[in-house]
């Protein structure tokens, strides 16, 4: 890896101060991974390997319902973590898919390797908590979003948070992830003003 | 009659799963895996073998298909099934974890073991299971972005039945899985 790629990771970790010989450890863990457009990172039905962490691209994670449609929970993108957290947790068989959807270059570390940060440096204890509780927060922010918002309202929010790179993916992801059909949320992006 | 849709999707997340569940079999021990549950029914050995026998007319006929397919510039809708197809396929998938009606298996489909089968035979089995189905499965992700629609593939019982890709995807995991209920049902059975 790099050292500008590896300043991206680190900035990822921002609790995380290591010595030199926990640093060279740390960055040794990581194993760079690219994927296509379209490809399949993760299936439902097999476990999470890793957890990510991703360079460039735009991944979405998705679950299908009975009818086998797709329905979007969320979106990875540049500086942000990915993958199936349950599976790779629980090492359980995944219910969700991940794909990307944009070409995608991702830096990968495997269970064994992940559990092994706690043990390398206590500043990885404080950078789990961090990230779990802001996991946690998002997920109930959102759900209070679905719950409470209009379809309008809820786009706005989006449009208004999301990254740039977010608003570029096909419209029938973006839909699915906030609960609407793609025509109405055509029918927004064309009417409403963020 | 209700439209059957299907997704590359959908049908990898069953495959997965269908395949976890044969590669768990393998830790069960030899006795149980080869006792028939009753005189003339198939011990769960020969009911894997019967999948391994029944995918195998496929996989050329899949390869040929692909390579005739054209590829996409994006990920394929979902999949309408044909009505007679679609008969078919609901012939041999399970319905509420119980197989809808039993028919009786042509010669060319039926496993044929020796008496003692040795360890190695019984891994080979298994392999053979996992190399297969591992071709199903790059089958359907490598179709996920094909034109589909144009080349039919001819089944195992003849041009009486034709397939698109995804409906000769849906038979054949259809059949996988209509045959793992017969596994649970053996293994209810011997317990």
């Amino acid at each position: 890896m790099d050292d500008t790629t590896y300043q991206k990771l680190k900035h990822f970790f921002p609790q995380v101060h290591l010595g030199s010989e926990s640093e060279s450890k740390f960055r040794s863990l990581w194993v760079p991974k690219s994927f296509d457009r379209s490809e399949l990172i993760t299936e439902a039905g097999n476990t999470e390997r890793y957890f990510y962490f991703v360079l460039e691209g735009v991944q979405a994670l998705y679950i299908l319902n009975e009818k086998g449609e797709k329905v979007v929970l969320g979106f990875s993108y540049s500086g942000s973590p990915s993958g199936v957290f349950d599976s790779f947790i629980y090492k359980t068989s995944s219910f969700t898919f991940l794909e990307a959807l944009k070409p995608s270059k991702m830096l990968a570390i495997n269970y064994e390797n992940y559990q092994s940060l706690f043990e390398l440096d206590p500043d990885f204890q404080t950078w789990g908590h961090h990230f779990f509780r802001d996991i946690l927060m998002g997920r109930l922010y959102r759900e209070a979003e679905l719950l409470t918002l209009s379809a309008e309202e809820r786009y706005i929010q989006f449009m208004q948070r999301c990254p740039k790179e977010l608003q570029v993916i096909p419209q029938k992801y973006l839909a699915s992830y906030l609960n609407m059909k793609p025509e109405t949320f055509s029918r927004l992006r064309k009417s409403t003003r963020y | 009659m209700p439209t059957l849709l299907i997704t590359p999707e959908n049908q990898i997340q069953r495959l997965n799963l269908l395949m976890k569940k044969i590669d768990q079999l393998q830790q069960l021990e030899t006795s149980r895996l080869t006792t028939l549950p009753k005189p003339k029914a198939w011990s769960i050995l020969e009911i894997i073998e019967h999948m391994n026998i029944a995918y195998m007319f496929y996989v050329e006929k899949i390869d040929a298909a692909l390579a005739k397919s054209t590829d996409h510039n994006s990920i394929n809708e979902p999949f309408k099934v044909r009505a007679w197809q679609k008969i078919i396929i609901m012939g041999q998938r399970p319905k509420d974890c119980k197989r809808k009606w039993k028919m009786k298996t042509l010669r060319k489909f039926e496993p044929i073991f020796p008496n003692d089968l040795s360890q190695e035979q019984i891994n080979e089995v298994f392999e053979k299971f996992n190399s297969l189905y591992g071709h199903l499965k790059q089958a359907m992700l490598s179709s996920r972005q094909k034109e589909v629609s144009k080349t039919k593939i001819t089944s195992a019982i003849g041009p009486i039945v034709t397939f698109y890709l995804p409906e000769c995807f849906e038979f054949l995991l259809s059949h996988a899985e209509r045959h793992l209920v017969q596994i649970e049902e053996t293994l209810d059975s011997l317990s």
